[in-house]
């Protein structure tokens, strides 16, 4: 039986992985890549699935292979950069391979709406030499969840299927079947040589991953004849179009108006990639255009293979400026790329247009910019300006300059004005290495010295926080950590963390105290304070920055999105001296003011009070009060 | 929530949908767009410019901001409740709503534009202003399937406890439209999907 649903991209996967019988799964939150994880484990019990959330990436793809190496059908889940981190067991498993199955979903973000990069997960499939797949909508995500499983299984090898944010993050009709996951018993470890990596073993084994990577393109190539998700078809022209993933339906719709005019290779079997097919494809085709996001990898395939064999087509795509190289595409970006192909190319297809706005949109007044900012009550706000006064007292009185290294999460916001509290921010964990690297070139500036702080989340310290804890302690690096402990991982959804004691499937666990861990790795001052009042923040923060050595602050308090604000604030006209403190120094997205009028508190305020502690006049006081 | 709300509702009357929303770091305070298509035949779910039928502002500027996406003919439901900057970005404006606002009701010949905040607020919370917004687009006219669906799809997403609420705004946004109800209907039909 089955049945259709809205489901989002990335439930759509879990739900092809509870019916491929996963038994293990393992994750690190990352954008656009945690609904998978949080669907399963919110259906774990039910169907007797073992469901985690890791400190990392590298951890739950360790945990999910040592599982896989027992029989186990597994999946762990990431983003993009959350692959970088696990790429060390990553590129060591390609060559040993697993026995039961194994699935990376590794969530790609072109554009980059929520990430640090724009890298493409199926050139590191190359890189790695596994097989990825692409699919181009939540039903082919679906779909291909159960093939990834069948394949590592056949194959015995990982398989990575990977998709962008409008795969994970939109939602369509899906049709999905009944679970009654399909049963694999599992064997339990056996002891056999194959399991540990030597030399000897890595250069016996690297021929067979060889071997296996031409075996797939073969048996991707066959996909052809009878799969809905990889297709070739032969149009009028002599103009071909190769996309995958969710580019392709783009181009489908660019050309919609032309139908039957362009020959169409789509695959969502993108690495190995299928040579044969794609050879096939060429025949008769003198003009190609390639269609795909982020990097040019489908274009590179074609033109070694166009190379290779000769072939006497024009390739069109990034490699010579057709199309963007970067950012995410739609229909538009893709109506223009064909066009400036077919321009280029030898023929007499027709442009395709753009449908014309309604509106004229140079009429359009100018529109101010929102950027996004901390949520108006967010722990962070307060901590960061405590930070900031702390610093202006360090320079004033001492001549003391501060840097604030900052981390990944939505404190990275706390570079946003009036803040500017992040100078820099590069990935998990690196705010303290980097605080701990520029502490040991303070003689820098022409005032000799500064003070290193570093922010980092309490989800980013288990991440990759500790040991770089460890190496600034055992290295004398003079650092102020601050860790600001809102007892969620906020940015990608609020999962649990070890700090929190409850796990992916909800229940209790032991708790990670950050503070014990601060203290057991040597930091020689460790405080533990609540968020909310800004007084003991700016006496916690001046404590610790003025502490010779490693020293940190834990700030808790609670992230706004998930807890119930407490009141609101309003501005007491009678009170307030039009000073504008409040808007020119805190940045909350709650408080206004145009210039001619005093501050407005919009009902977004969550009733943190920190306007109010700002306020020198005491105008901003609770709504009830007033 | 919105988008999926739409696109349940569309579903259960019996249309295929698509939909793409922003979530993670854009989505804190910052300009957040969601694409709903629903029809017969979907591509990809973002809208190309100048295609969509109906554009659902939840602030007037950020409903400007989409205005590219507006097809010749299509209706704008617009909320006239300004969200306010707290800082002014570098060289930007100062943002004047009402200008806005007055851009729209000039330029967009099909547009419904209210203070949904206050009809919410009034029947009972601010935060349910885009359930009157899509309540009052149902209610014109402009969806291509009937409220009951809508709410249906509402009735199972909203926790019990605040049922009666939303069914208040429900009913109050409906209502604030009856008057809009079967004006220009013709100019209001999809152009992509058939209503049944
Ligand atoms: S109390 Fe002040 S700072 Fe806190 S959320 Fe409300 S307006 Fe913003
Ligand atoms: S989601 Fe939570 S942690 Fe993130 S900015 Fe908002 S309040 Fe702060």
């Amino acid at each position: 039986m089955s049945s259709k649903r809205i489901l989002m991209g990335n439930e759509a996967i879990a739900f092809g992985a509870m019916k491929a019988g996963v038994q293990i799964a393992s994750g690190y939150p990352g954008t656009p890549s945690s609904e998978v994880m949080e669907t399963i484990a919110s259906h774990a019990k039910e169907y007797g699935i073992y469901a985690e959330w890791a400190t990392n990436e590298k951890v739950a793809l360790e945990t999910a292979v040592g599982a896989a190496y027992s029989g186990a059908n597994a999946i762990v889940t990431m983003k993009q950069v959350g692959l970088n981190v696990a790429s060390d067991p990553l590129m060591s498993l390609s060559y040993i391979g697993v026995k039961g199955s194994l699935v990376i979903l590794v969530s790609d973000d072109p554009g980059p709406h929520s990430s640090q990069t724009e890298q493409d997960t199926r050139a590191f499939g190359h890189f790695a030499n596994i097989p990825v797949l692409d699919p181009s909508t939540p039903q082919e995500a679906y779909n291909m969840t159960l093939l990834a499983f069948r394949l590592s299984h056949e194959m015995e090898t990982p398989v990575i299927l990977r998709t962008t944010t409008r795969v994970s993050h939109g939602c369509a009709d899906v049709v999905i079947g009944d679970i009654a996951p399909i049963p694999r018993d599992i064997e339990g470890f056996v002891k056999d040589t194959r399991w540990t990596i030597f030399p000897k073993l890595t250069a016996q084994r690297h021929p067979l991953l060889e071997d296996l990577q031409l075996r797939l393109s073969d048996c991707f190539s066959e996909y052809f004849e009878d799969n809905s998700f990889n297709s070739l078809s032969k149009g009028s022209s002599r103009i071909g179009i190769a996309a995958s993933g969710v580019s392709y339906l783009y181009a489908m719709e660019a050309v919609r108006k032309l139908p039957g005019v362009f020959s169409v290779f789509k695959t969502a079997t993108v690495y190995p990639f299928p040579e044969k097919a794609a050879l096939d494809f060429l025949k008769g085709i003198t003009d190609l255009i390639v269609v795909e996001e982020l990097d040019p990898y489908m274009e590179e395939q074609f033109l070694q293979l166009a190379g290779k064999h000769h072939l006497n087509v024009n390739i069109y795509g990034k490699k010579n400026g057709c199309f963007p190289v970067s950012g995410e595409y739609d229909v538009d970006v893709v109506i223009d790329g064909i066009n400036s192909s077919l321009e280029r190319g030898n023929t007499d297809v027709p442009g395709l247009s753009h449908s014309p706005p309604a509106i004229n949109l140079k009429e359009v007044p100018s529109l101010l910019i929102r950027a996004p900012t901390l949520c108006a009550g967010c722990m962070h706000r307060t901590v960061f300006y405590a930070f900031k006064k702390a610093a202006g007292k360090l320079r004033s009185q001492k001549g003391i300059d501060s840097v604030f290294s900052g981390d990944i999460g939505c404190y990275t916001l706390g570079n946003a004005r009036p803040l500017n509290m992040v100078d820099t921010c590069l990935c998990m964990g690196a705010g303290i290495s980097i605080a701990a690297g520029l502490s040991h070139t303070q003689e820098y500036s022409n005032n000799g010295k500064a003070k290193q702080i570093a922010f980092i989340g309490d989800s980013t310290f288990f991440h990759s926080g500790i040991a770089a804890v460890v190496s600034a302690v055992y290295n004398s690096a003079d650092i102020t950590i601050a860790v600001l402990d809102n007892r969620t991982t906020a940015m990608t959804g609020h999962q649990p963390h070890p700090g929190i004691g409850i796990t992916a499937v909800g229940s209790p666990a032991k708790i990670i105290d950050i503070a014990e861990v601060l203290k057991s790795c040597g930091v020689g001052l460790v405080r533990t304070i609540e968020a909310d009042g800004l007084d003991g923040c700016i006496d916690a923060a001046t404590e610790a920055m003025q502490f010779e050595g490693p020293s940190a602050v834990v700030f808790r308090g609670k992230c706004v999105a998930i807890s119930k604000g407490e009141g609101q604030y309003i501005v007491d006209e009678d009170k307030c001296t039009g000073c504008k403190l409040c808007i020119s120094q805190l940045g909350c997205p709650a408080i206004f003011s145009i210039s001619s009028g005093l501050p407005v508190i919009q009902d977004t305020c969550s009733g943190c009070g920190l306007c109010a502690q700002t306020c020198p006049s005491e105008a901003i006081v609770l709504k009830e009060v007033l | 929530m919105a988008p999926r709300l739409l696109a349940t509702a569309a579903m259960d009357a019996g249309f295929h949908v698509a939909t793409a929303e922003t979530i993670g770091m854009a989505q804190r305070e910052g300009s957040v767009t969601s694409h709903v298509r629903i029809g017969d035949d979907v591509y990809g779910s973002l809208i190309p410019q100048g295609t969509a039928d109906l554009i659902i502002g939840l602030e007037p500027a950020e409903a400007a901001r989409n205005l590219r996406y507006l097809r010749k003919g299509g209706s704008v439901v617009v909320n006239g409740h300004a969200i306010m900057p707290s800082t002014q970005g570098k060289g930007s404006e100062e943002y004047d709503p009402d200008r806005l606002i007055g851009f729209l009701n000039d330029n967009c010949p099909d547009i419904i534009s209210a203070d949904f905040t206050r009809l919410a607020k009034d029947a009972g919370t601010y935060k349910a202003a885009n359930v009157a917004m899509i309540a009052a687009a149902a209610g014109a006219g402009l969806l291509p399937f009937s409220q009951e669906y809508l709410w249906d799809v509402l009735e199972k997403m909203i926790p019990e406890k605040y049922r009666d609420v939303n069914r208040r705004v429900f009913d109050r946004a409906i209502e604030s439209v009856s008057d809009t109800k079967g004006k220009g209907m013709e100019s209001r039909a999809f152009n992509d999907g058939r209503v049944r």
